[in-house]
């Protein structure tokens, strides 16, 4: 998931627990606002009432002592609001005045009042006045209150996630500009983009200046290895030139005898070794150093049938039946050098570990959707622990094989460069099965 | 043929200058570019060999700038081979072919000489030895004018061969020259002898060919 999208989403489920909490501590605050509300209208009734209270009234109520109910009481033609006078005896330690919430039915009608209940003593006799404020209006308008802070709620809620995306979205706009054009189009630090990125946060304008300070780096480095490699060839090879071009001179004088033939003819195979060895290790850094252009259109098939036809004398030479069994016209993009030089290093493989009279199959299809070329041969086959170092430099399965165990290393190389993949599978004395694996996107 | 080798390794220079003084050339040797341009201006040259690695510059600077006035000049670049991307790029300036050091001096003549020959609008035609005839515009070998039927790898080997006659040249040389600078460390084997003895067989069909001589565990060599 994208940050931007996590973000969102995070603000909008704290949003989204900040209502809930509300939705339930709603009632209670209400409830709190409307009951101090309330209670203030009861107790200004109350003040009134007692001011008012004369002694005709009290005297009424006195003169009908002998009433049964002992009550007087009035109320508003809705039911709404009530108030009872009654003569209650006051119990000790009794609070003067009360709130509390009950029912009352008046006319028949049962309703939930806020009632006000105060004691008072006139002239020698306790009463208890009863004031009540009917709450069924009340309950109705919590639950309004209630419902329309919630959709108000919810279209901030709504509001808010897609500015919060939207404003997310252009905060990291750089960094995905950067990502893109910085990172994943940069093959090499020679075509890197050193234009700045816009962006609004100075964080992502100091990441592009970051990494446009680590590609200065990694370029510098690149440069220096490829100078360094340059030196190599010509600083090492020229001396090479020269003593291979002495030896082959003084290869020409008539004077010598056969020993010494034998010895300058020696040394000239050397040399030739040594030149290999120092050409497949350049060879492999300027792969690994990204010295080559990979953009020729390469088809495979035809590599296959020149190889097998390059290497036809060596084929014949070790009595080997090669079949040719490509069937698919596999077009690639990259180094066609390199490519063949991968797949001669695989045929060569072949030839040179199989078997007198045995076979090598060059075959290839799809699985999945992917290209694969294999190269199958008769050989003498790995085990395990050898099958794992055979891509190492300088890796030999024994020691009296011939050559120095750099072909795998570069076609390992050139295999990554090209993002192939390569894969071995061998039995001992049965043979080995190199395969190479192309991208789908070719 | 006068030929101008530029080469800051002034043992190295020797060692192609007495070969060619020794194949019948008129060399002379330039160690850095400005004595590479010096003697190009003042005398004409029909070769030249030029290193790229030069102490006072480049040796493209020197090829660009030769190239300007002397349009019939073969030029054989002689680098090493991690400067590849130079190669196609001296092709590009106009260098009629390439060597990969360490070369054979061997396969420098041999290119040298059909550098030349394509220069000259291939006016030499044909090599001859010991009434053998080398047709080099179609691969075709006579002997007496009874043509001889070769496999192109036995007309490579053969032409190799009388190109540098009276030299031993080695398997590796031969080999080299045939398939090219292959990678493989230790790939002199003997698939060049199989080519080799059916070239004498055909050959020895027609005369005597004491003159192919067999070198010992070296290679062979072709006498005048």
């Amino acid at each position: 998931m994208k940050i931007k999208h996590q973000l969102s989403i995070f603000n909008a489920l704290t949003r989204l627990l900040v209502i809930a909490v509300l939705w339930f501590m709603l009632p209670v605050l209400v409830q709190n606002v409307v009951y101090h509300h309330i209670n203030n209208g009861l107790l200004e009734k109350k003040k009134k009432f007692i001011d008012h209270l004369n002694k005709e009234e009290i005297n009424d109520f006195i003169e009908n002592a002998d009433d049964s109910t002992e009550t007087y009481s009035q109320f508003s033609t809705l039911h709404n609001e009530f108030l009872v006078l009654s003569k209650v005896p006051m119990k000790a330690h009794q609070k003067k005045t009360t709130f509390e919430n009950d029912y009352r039915t008046i006319e028949g009608e049962e309703n939930e009042y806020r009632i006000l209940q105060h004691h008072f003593r006139y002239e020698g006799e306790d009463y208890q006045l009863e004031i009540g404020s009917s709450l069924s209006e009340v309950k109705d308008l919590t639950f309004v209150i209630r419902f329309f802070i919630i959709i108000v709620f919810v279209v901030i809620l709504f509001i808010t996630f897609l500015a919060d995306t939207f404003y997310i979205e252009y905060l990291l706009k750089p960094f995905y500009k950067i990502i893109d054009t910085k990172i994943r189009r940069v093959n090499e630090p020679e075509a890197f983009d050193h234009t700045p990125i816009k962006a609004a946060s100075r964080d992502f304008r100091e990441l592009d200046f970051v990494l446009n300070q680590m590609m200065d780096r990694i370029a510098g480095l690149f440069k220096k290895e490829k100078q360094f490699i340059s030196n190599v060839s010509h600083e090492l090879l020229t001396p090479i030139a020269l003593l291979k071009n002495k030896l082959e001179n003084l290869l020409q004088n008539d004077s010598l005898d056969d020993n010494a033939v034998d010895k300058i003819a020696g040394s000239l195979k050397t040399l030739d070794m040594l030149k290999k060895i120092i050409n497949n290790l350049l060879l492999i850094s300027r792969i690994d150093n990204h010295q080559y252009e990979a953009n020729e259109e390469i088809h495979l098939r035809e590599i296959v049938s020149d190889l097998h036809e390059d290497l036809q004398d060596r084929i014949e030479d070790r009595e080997i039946q090669f079949t040719n069994l490509i069937k698919h016209d596999f077009i690639f993009t990259g180094n066609k050098t390199l490519i063949h030089i991968l797949i001669y290093n695989l045929v060569t493989n072949a030839i040179k570990y199989n078997k007198p009279n045995g076979f090598i199959i060059a075959e290839d299809g799809f699985v999945d959707g992917y290209y694969f070329i294999s190269i199958k041969d008769s050989g003498i086959g790995m085990d395990e622990s050898q099958t794992e170092k055979i891509f190492s430099r300088f890796a030999r399965i024994s020691s009296d094989q011939e050559g120095q165990g750099l072909g795998l290393a570069i076609a390992e190389s050139i295999a990554v460069f090209h993002h192939i993949q390569i894969k071995v599978k061998s039995i001992v004395n049965e043979g080995s099965t190199f395969t190479l694996w192309f991208e789908k996107a070719n | 043929m006068n030929i101008l080798i530029v080469e800051d390794n002034k043992e190295l220079a020797v060692e192609v200058y007495d070969f060619l003084c020794n194949a019948g050339y008129i060399c002379k040797i330039a160690n850095n570019c400005s004595d590479a341009l010096e003697e190009a201006e003042s005398n004409d040259y029909d070769a030249m060999l030029l290193d790229l690695g030069l102490p006072d510059g480049d040796g493209f600077d020197v090829l660009k700038t030769v190239r300007k006035t002397k349009s019939k000049m073969a030029v054989i670049v002689l680098t090493a081979r991690g400067e590849l991307d130079d190669r196609i790029n001296g092709l590009h300036l106009g260098a009629d072919d390439y060597l990969t050091k360490p070369f054979a001096l061997t396969e420098l003549s041999a290119r040298l000489f059909a550098v030349i020959r394509r220069i000259h609008g291939f006016t030499l035609n044909n090599l001859t030895i010991h009434n053998f005839v080398l047709q080099l515009q179609d691969y075709k070998v006579s002997f007496n004018d009874i043509p001889i039927n070769l496999t192109k790898k036995e007309f490579d080997i053969f032409q190799y061969l009388v190109l540098n006659k009276n030299r031993v040249i080695t398997r590796l040389q031969l080999t080299e020259h045939i398939w090219g600078d292959i990678l493989e460390v230790n790939s002199d084997s003997n698939f060049i002898d199989v080519h080799v003895r059916n070239l004498r067989k055909k050959l020895d069909k027609h005369a005597p060919i004491d003159w192919f001589e067999t070198v010992r565990n070296v290679g062979y060599r072709i006498n005048e």
